[in-house]
């Protein structure tokens, strides 16, 4: 394919969200590096702080089995041919003008690499943080290869060290080989001075499975695109959202499964809170492709409005180029639930404490998904830090 | 002694009138039930006393030992003495029982006096155990996914955990098998004491078996039409409402009017 020029290549379309003025088309990559090195961590994994991994342990039998889990400049250093191979394999250098920039830029992030037929129980937690100190912005790319039949729960977090005004991107690619499983479970913690573009995307063969449990709690400005490719017969894949917009924050979401195996399915469930004066618009895509018989779309977008200067969308829409399929969607602006309120406080809880019950319940469907006890603890806490603006 | 007081009491649901005027005194030390035919107002009755926003009152009052409720929130009726075990619980994700019973009691407690976890792990063991209920169910989801028995029991846990003052059990025998109705049973019939009053909303006789009431109460119509002892439920099941409601004189119309016919016709 020939290289064209960036500028000339479109911008990504996030309807009814104006993200012009963020100008995520002009980064730069940050330089910075780490200073502290008082970290005593221990988990199976990979953290990477700026560009600089300060994390890292691989059990000795993952080691043996020849899974991989570094950060991207390592992985380039050391396995050209793998990572060359893979990155712009699921999302395209050219599918649009972002996802180029990202292609051409991205000077850290990480690559996991998992051999054929290897489960791996406990759950593996790469933490990518950005060093916001007004030297640049934070351009990662993230390559995840799932090989035939094997397994995995993945746990992402990134977050924002420092609070000068920034800019990310984030591009990460899946690829979920035949008989594969991958939970692939996100908390995104950018701080409020970081306007955030983030691409996940995986491609799906026949008979494997990647869940995503997207926990997007951002406080900048952020568009996320979460897609899943179920490209073979009797893929699966699940796409569950949760995210809190506050203060004047603006984010928008495209959700999309395409359906091109047969047999396929793609379930799309999306769960929204909108504070204070912020905006939310989620957009949900099932795509059903001709050919893909006997696949099944579905999709849910639900938003809770707290507050009456917030707005509020859920767009579902159905591509079906296929008869024999089964699809729906359903999508709903609310309040919070008065009955749930009410069992609460007919406890004795007071409102307050009843009402942040009842939202954290909202995205309970995620919050329980969360692979590990300190990751569902920690979304806990994200909810009790979006609230704490909100004046009841 | 506590006593639950209601005067006079009318109310509307979605603009029509449910109860039109409810007399009734539940003091602590004693077991109430209320009986009565479908579409009487005995739910409409507990979900009133505990505050339901849908429920709106029109005239009358009710009072916790002299303290107007109607004033009150729900959260304080509830901090207050009052329970509803509620006929449909809500199902809350990512809220688990142990974290929402726990709330419950540190609630009632002052915030420098708050329950400590150990404590509340005994207490909660102990009449877990005492309700037959696994121990995972303290660390699942509150109500989520679980049967109809399950809440039931829940809502029985609950109570004990909190120790009301009056409890009001909404059909808290309604699709029990007979083995949880007596699991629940001994649940409640464990709460008995000078400082607990409660008030059970039933539409079968047999949940008085187990739970034997001083008094029975007969609603219809949206009023208490009849005051007996537990011996009264039992002529109630043999005869039906409607033989009540003749022998009364009530011009009430009941849902299910000829089901006694049939049963007999048998």
């Amino acid at each position: 394919m020939v290289k064209q020029a960036n500028e000339n290549l479109p911008m990504p379309v996030f309807e009814k969200v104006r993200y012009g003025p963020w100008r995520l088309e002009n980064m730069s990559p940050s330089q910075s590096v780490d200073e502290s090195k008082d970290l005593q961590e221990n988990f199976l994994g990979l953290k990477v702080i700026g560009s600089t991994t300060t994390h890292h342990q691989l059990s000795a039998d993952l080691v043996e089995a020849g899974v991989l889990l570094m950060n991207i400049k390592q992985a380039y250093q050391d396995y050209p041919e793998l990572v060359k191979n893979l990155v712009g394999k699921v999302i395209e250098r050219q599918s649009e003008r972002l996802a180029a920039n990202n292609y051409d830029q991205f000077n850290t992030g990480f690559f996991l690499y998992i051999p054929a037929n290897v489960q791996i129980e406990p759950v593996m937690q790469v933490t990518l943080n950005q060093i916001a100190d007004g030297q640049g912005d934070f351009i990662a790319r993230v390559l995840v290869y799932v090989g035939e039949n094997s397994q995995v729960k993945l746990l992402q977090r990134m977050r924002t060290v420092g609070n000068h005004a920034s800019k990310a991107s984030v591009v990460v690619e899946v690829l979920a080989q035949r008989g594969s499983r991958l939970t692939y479970a996100n908390i995104d913690g950018f701080g409020p001075h970081t306007s955030a573009y983030i691409n996940r995307q995986a491609d799906i063969l026949a008979n494997a499975k990647v869940d995503w449990i997207n926990a997007s709690f951002n406080d900048g400005n952020t568009i996320t695109r979460l897609a899943s490719h179920v490209d073979g017969e009797g893929s699966v894949s699940h796409a569950k959202v949760a995210t809190f917009s506050n203060r004047k924050q603006v984010q928008g979401f495209i959700t999309e499964i395409q359906n091109t195996g047969r047999h396929s399915l793609g379930h799309i469930f999306q769960r929204g809170v909108i504070l204070n004066s912020s905006a939310l618009v989620f957009n949900g895509i099932g795509r059903i492709i001709k050919g893909a018989k006997g696949s099944d779309a579905q999709q849910e977008s639900r938003v809770l409005m707290l507050s009456r200067r917030g707005r509020g969308e859920a767009n579902p829409l159905l591509l079906i180029d296929e008869n024999d399929v089964t699809a729906g969607h359903a999508a709903s602006v609310g309040r919070v639930d008065e009955q749930q309120l009410y069992y609460l406080m007919s406890r004795g809880l007071p409102e307050k404490v009843a009402r942040k019950l009842v939202i954290r319940g909202f995205i309970g469907e995620i919050l329980s998904q969360m692979p590990t006890n300190r990751a569902q603890q920690d979304l806990i806490d994200a909810i009790e830090r979006k609230l704490q603006y909100e004046r009841v | 002694m506590t006593t639950l007081k209601i005067e006079n009491l009318h109310v509307n649901v979605a603009g029509k009138e449910i109860l039109k005027g409810v007399n009734l005194a539940v003091n602590t030390g004693e077991m109430h039930a209320i009986m009565g035919p479908n579409g009487t107002g005995k739910s409409t009755l507990s979900q009133t006393i505990m505050g339901h926003p849908a429920y709106e009152v029109t005239a009358g009052h009710i009072y916790l030992d002299g303290e107007d409720l109607l004033e009150q929130g729900v959260d304080e009726r509830a901090r207050a003495g009052l329970f509803l075990a509620m006929q449909y619980p809500s199902e809350i994700q990512g809220v688990t029982n142990a974290e929402f019973m726990r709330a419950a009691i540190n609630a009632r407690r002052p915030e420098d006096d708050q329950i400590g976890i150990m404590d509340f792990i005994t207490q909660l063991d102990e009449k877990r155990e005492f309700l037959s209920m696994s121990e995972e169910m303290a660390d699942r989801y509150l109500n989520e996914g679980f049967s109809g028995g399950e809440k039931k029991r829940n809502e029985i846990l609950q109570m004990m955990m909190v120790k009301p003052k009056i409890a009001i059990l909404d059909e808290i025998d309604s699709g029990l098998d007979i083995d949880a109705l007596k699991v629940v049973s001994r649940g409640v019939n464990s709460m008995r004491s000078p400082e607990f009053g409660t008030l059970m909303i039933t539409h079968y006789q047999r949940l008085l078996d187990y739970i034997v009431p001083d008094y029975v109460h007969v609603m219809m119509g949206g009023k208490i039409v009849k005051t007996g002892g537990a011996e009264m439920a039992k002529k109630l099941e043999a005869e039906g409402y409607a033989s009540l409601r003749d022998e009364l004189g009530l011009n009430v119309s009941l849902t299910d009017e000829d089901v006694n016919e049939y049963v007999m016709g048998d």
